[in-house]
């Protein structure tokens, strides 16, 4: 599963400890989702799609 | 926040009795007897660092434990159990071919489940975990 977390973050102009914040998890958890390291649950999907304003299926990319 | 000063406190405790049971023994200290000394220093070396993390996080406003550093424990857990079975396997096999106490056998058995559980959780934590 690929995501486009970096590239909606730059976006909307947020640094990693900001969506952190906002999600409620650590700035290592983005980091890892970034590098691809770490597949979220269902709920922090959801939380990273509504921080965005988007559908889940728009930020993470199941192959 | 509350959890990362108690994890402080509780390895302070332990450095300070380590230390002063050290520095109090009149007694010259056998190689292996070194051994509880390295469980101890490992495992007080690991509740700091992880301590530490906590205490940073919570600086920053984040959450001390979130699902990925849950998710890492309880990987860390089942693989250093899985591990450790064949450490103890290994203890027992060895342990007649060796001439050393069943305290000092027992205390290397602990010492070896802290260092997998401690290079297990290092491997996760670097690794990540993808589900996959």
């Amino acid at each position: 599963m690929n995501n486009r977390i970096k590239e909606y973050r730059a976006r909307f102009n947020l640094t990693q400890e900001d969506l952190a914040k906002k999600v409620n998890v650590r700035r290592e958890t983005i980091v890892f989702l970034e590098k691809n390291k770490y597949n979220p649950s269902l709920k922090l999907a959801h939380d990273i799609a509504s921080v965005f304003g988007t559908r889940i299926e728009e930020i993470f990319i199941f192959e | 926040m509350k959890k990362g000063v108690v994890v402080f406190i509780v390895a302070a405790l332990v450095l300070i009795t380590t230390g002063i049971w050290f520095f109090s023994s009149t007694e010259s200290f056998k190689p292996f007897e070194f051994v509880g000394f390295g469980i101890i220093i490992l495992v007080v070396a690991f509740a700091v660092f992880i301590g530490f993390k906590r205490l940073s996080s919570a600086k920053r406003g984040e959450p001390p434990e979130d699902e990925l550093s849950k998710k890492v424990m309880q990987k860390t857990a089942s693989l250093s159990y899985y591990v450790s079975l064949y450490l103890w396997l290994a203890i027992m096999y060895f342990s007649d071919r060796i001439n050393y106490e069943t305290h000092t056998i027992i205390g290397a058995g602990i010492l070896g489940m802290a260092v997998i559980f401690a290079v297990c959780w290092l491997f996760f934590n670097f690794r990540g975990v993808r589900n996959e």
